[in-house]
């Protein structure tokens, strides 16, 4: 591919003179739309991959008001409509990432632009939101590949706070926010060992282990109990409660309107998950599992959404060589709605290359794509907004010379909530400045 | 994400990687494999048909055959016919690569960095090796056939590296690459300067800890590197000069580390340099040149971009990462058009690991250059097979499918670049170390699980894996 046409998308395929001279670069602010959500867009002569129904071949995608207007091979646009020739490529939903940490992190190593992880073991108060900076360099750089939806999420301690669905676009993190809070995030104890047929944990790991669950048990109970009463007073009954901002961030997760991430790896954590979303009458979700094949059945029966990923790490002495890239393939052929992450910033761009992996390793190709668009709308509940290409969706879509799952190719142009998003991120603008470096002056 | 030691362009976990520098000796991620495969027998003769046949060095055979012979490539083509005797693998709808080069890997080493000097020249990764890391393994599963096992980056001139060939279950001395030119391991930037950590407990800042600093290191290790190699000149030539009856001249103390020095020096120890900044790039070129050495490859070298045609004009590869950036200060200029931009300028450039999981997904890692400015099929495939062969000065045996070339071979599902190509099977030699259809896959345990819980009518009633 020709580097330019990266960046600009091919310019035969503006058809209209004002969009070239919207599209043109430079001095382009890394959040800035370059076009604004009023202006109609049409692109024609697309294969438009729906997600939720068939390919459309030769088909049109009309897009305005940030909305999907239409979408199929009659959709016709109006007069004053952008035209993109969409010839030889292909309209995909943009990809959503069902955890990473954007926006809470910019160099891994400094700890100034650290803000994945506050100190202690219980904070449900914590909104990741609130820590998203929307200037974050690494937000245009995912986009860039595709990425155009993400879950961030804190991390550490056993309730680590709040996650957010956001659209990586946006002057301010609230403009970007999809869904916030989108789930509390947890950890379900681990007891540390050496693999899943021998688990040499450390002496006393077990006790910590044993410990620390039952803390997770006591706050669960609290929060109950605090939603319980905050439910009798509303009802009418007398007496007070004293505020208690965590308490009050847990209300929506008991009262089983927001769920509840838990990260896990093993079988016994899921189990031990399954067994307080019993207690507690949690909606949960698991994220990680890599061992989640082994309830793979169970899961799907309980409706129990799998996050699984990243599928990027390494495996346990003894665990098979492909258990965790093959793990989603289980998962999806048992029924149960997966989606993936990438517990990442960086490497969140990189989304689609784990469920590239995972197709190797018996994920179907449809399976695959759905894990990494409408499958993540549907766990967080914005499958009416997002994940798919259907009329009254938000235009948040990608625009591919091919699958989206193969590293070889990329997006030329990305749209999100009908906002046509240029290519001007840290590395495109780092590759134009060295690419135009002259011949190196002859040294004296 | 690895666990055990400090590598040089992880640092994603900061805390932990300080953690484990210190206590260096920590392994608890390398345990030994508690499986071992059974040892596959020497290829005497081996042909492998119907393959799409990527060769790397001479295009792409869309229906051919190799055959081995004794290890070796010894006919491959679209018309080679297969002679009698020869086991057959059957490659039907199936493509052949090279073997994958991991060029900068730290795998299968039960120790990574003597970080205690500066200078470690004589220290050996050759003596960590350890035959019986699973790791070896999976990366067998990912296509991967040699690697370049590298002291870490703690010093600015670090111990000896060890290229190995993937025998998995073959003795520790077996994996070595037999005839692979030695080579040291030398590092610059944020790693030496110890930025990205306090030292451990009783233990003082270590120099250097500037840039600066790091020059004058390696300034000062190779200008007592010369005056040792003098030493040694003066007093062979002596001991030419003796005469009947004339007494021997004494010679000089042997030095270990300069030895390696001087070998560097003298052409026979191929350098591999850990760097980031362009600023430091420049400053190890300008020291190799005074000091009348080239540089084999720069590792990492994220800001490479920025002096490609410096780069280039030194005859020095670069091996690097494809899209891995942002862990740290000197990798917050790093872009994914890295290798594009300094394959256009003439470098040759490879794609590592430094990871014992992305090892295993190289070709991913390879593809994305093709996205990433636009490099050739052809140019992304070299990237992790003859470029880094060339790097590591065993191009004349490995790296592209030619005759006479050893039979190091991954033999891939579909194009190595689709999405969903997995590997079916590797060789090393010829012999095939790993095989998907024998391999302990998921799909495999899960099995063994069906059939036990078909044994146990009790237990018939529990979910997949459960027991």
């Amino acid at each position: 591919m020709r580097p330019d046409a990266r960046r600009y998308g091919p310019r035969a395929a503006l058809a209209l003179a004002a969009t070239l001279a919207i599209a043109a670069p430079s001095a382009l602010p890394a959040q800035t739309a370059a076009v604004p959500a009023s202006r109609g867009w049409a692109i024609r002569n697309v294969t438009i991959v729906t997600v939720t129904g068939p390919r459309i071949e030769r088909g049109t995608v009309v897009i305005r008001n940030g909305r999907i207007e239409a979408a199929g091979a009659e959709a016709a646009p109006q007069p004053g409509d952008s035209v993109l020739d969409g010839t030889g490529l292909f309209v995909y939903p943009g990809l959503i990432d069902a955890g990473s940490r954007l926006g809470l992190t910019e160099i891994g190593s400094v700890p100034g632009g650290e803000d994945q992880q506050e100190l202690g073991d219980l904070n449900p108060q914590d909104a990741a939101l609130t820590a998203v900076n929307q200037n974050s360099e690494v937000i245009p750089v995912t986009r860039s590949n595709g990425v155009t939806t993400a879950i961030t999420s804190p991390r550490g301690g056993l309730v680590s706070g709040q996650a957010a669905l956001m659209d990586l676009l946006g002057w301010t993190p609230q403009e970007m926010a999809v869904r916030a809070p989108a789930a509390m995030v947890m950890t379900y104890p681990r007891t540390g060992g050496g693999g899943r047929f021998a688990r040499r944990a450390q002496p006393g790991a077990g006790d910590q282990t044993n410990r620390q669950v039952l803390a997770l048990k006591g706050f669960l109970g609290d929060a109950k109990a605090y939603a319980d009463i905050k439910a009798r007073l509303a009802a009418g009954a007398p007496g007070s409660l004293k505020m208690n901002l965590g308490m009050e961030a847990m209300v929506p997760v008991m009262r089983g309107d927001e769920p509840v991430i838990f990260d896990v790896e093993t079988a016994e954590q899921i189990r031990g998950v399954l067994a307080l979303a019993d207690s507690f009458a949690l909606k949960v979700i698991l994220r990680g599992a890599h061992e989640a094949w082994r309830l793979a059945d169970t899961l799907a029966a309980r409706h129990v959404p799998v996050i699984v990923g990243p599928i990027t790490t390494g495996v346990g002495p003894d665990e098979p060589y492909d258990e965790i890239f093959a793990n989603p393939g289980v998962l999806a052929k048992a029924g149960v709605t997966i989606a993936f992450q990438t517990n990442d910033a960086h490497d969140s761009r990189n989304l689609p290359y784990n469920a590239a992996l995972a197709e190797a390793y018996g994920l179907s190709a449809d399976d695959a794509l759905k894990a990494v668009t409408i499958n993540a709308a549907r766990i967080f509940g914005v499958a009416d907004r997002l994940g798919s290409i259907e009329a009254g969706k938000e235009a948040t879509l990608i625009v591919t010379d091919g699958d989206p799952l193969d590293a070889r190719v990329g997006p030329k142009y990305v749209f999100i909530r009908g906002q046509l998003v240029p290519f001007n991120d840290r590395h495109t603008r780092l590759y134009e400045q060295f690419r135009a470096r002259p011949r190196p002056r002859p040294q004296p | 994400m690895n666990r055990d030691q400090l590598r040089d362009g992880e640092l994603r976990g900061i805390a932990v990687a300080l953690i484990s520098v210190v206590a260096a000796a920590s392994l608890a991620a390398q345990q030994p494999a508690s499986f071992t495969m059974p040892i596959p027998p020497a290829a005497h003769l081996v042909a492998i048909t119907n393959a799409t046949i990527l060769t790397v060095s001479h295009g792409t055979i869309p229906r051919g055959t190799i055959v081995i012979r004794e290890g070796k490539i010894a006919a491959v083509g679209a018309d080679v016919a297969v002679p009698a005797g020869a086991q057959v693998i059957d490659a039907t709808g199936r493509y052949v690569m090279p073997g994958i080069i991991d060029e900068h890997s730290h795998s299968a080493a039960e120790a990574v960095n003597e970080f205690s000097n500066s200078v470690t020249a004589e220290v050996r990764m050759a003596d960590v090796i350890r035959e019986d890391m699973p790791t070896i393994y999976w990366q067998l599963a990912g296509g991967v056939t040699a690697v370049n096992v590298l002291h870490g980056s703690a010093n600015t001139i670090g111990g000896q590296n060890a290229v190995l060939k993937l025998r998995w279950g073959l003795p520790v001395d077996s994996l070595l690459f037999e005839g692979a030119p030695p080579g040291i391991k030398f590092a610059l930037g944020e790693n030496v300067k110890e930025s990205n950590f306090q030292p451990g407990p009783g233990r003082e800042r270590r120099y250097p800890a500037t840039r600066m600093g790091v020059e004058e290191v390696l300034r000062d290790a190779f200008t007592r590197a010369v005056a040792y190699r003098t030493e040694w000149q003066q007093y062979e030539a002596a001991r030419r000069a003796v005469r009947r009856g004339q007494a021997e001249p004494m010679p000089p103390r042997r030095d270990l580390q300069l030895d390696a020095l001087v070998e560097v020096m003298d052409g026979r120890r191929l350098v591999h340099a850990h760097c980031y900044r362009a600023d430091e790039i420049l400053m190890l070129l300008r020291v190799a040149h005074d000091f009348g050495f080239r540089v084999a490859s720069l590792e990492h070298v994220l800001e490479g971009y920025k002096v490609a045609d410096e780069i280039a004009a030194a005859g020095t590869g670069a091996s690097t990462f494809a899209d891995f950036w942002g862990y740290k200060l000197e990798a917050y200029d790093a872009i994914p058009y890295n290798a594009a931009l300094m394959t256009q300028h003439g470098v040759a450039v490879a794609i590592n690991s430094d990871d014992d999981e992305r090892a295993r997904r190289l070709y991913q890692d390879a593809a994305k250059t093709m996205h990433y400015g636009g490099v050739s099929e052809t140019d992304a495939l070299k990237m992790i097979t003859l470029n880094p062969a060339r790097m590591l000065g065993v191009e004349n045996r490995v790296g592209s499918i030619d005759v006479g070339k050893d039979a190091d071979l991954a033999i891939f599902s579909g194009h190595p670049f689709a999405p969903a190509s997995r590997v079916e099977m590797t060789l090393v030699d010829g012999r095939v170390f790993f095989d998907r259809t024998t391999a302990p896959t998921l799909e495999h345990l899960m099995q063994q699980l069906q059939e036990q819980r078909q044994h146990r009518p009790a237990a018939a009633a529990t979910d997949k894996g459960e027991q």
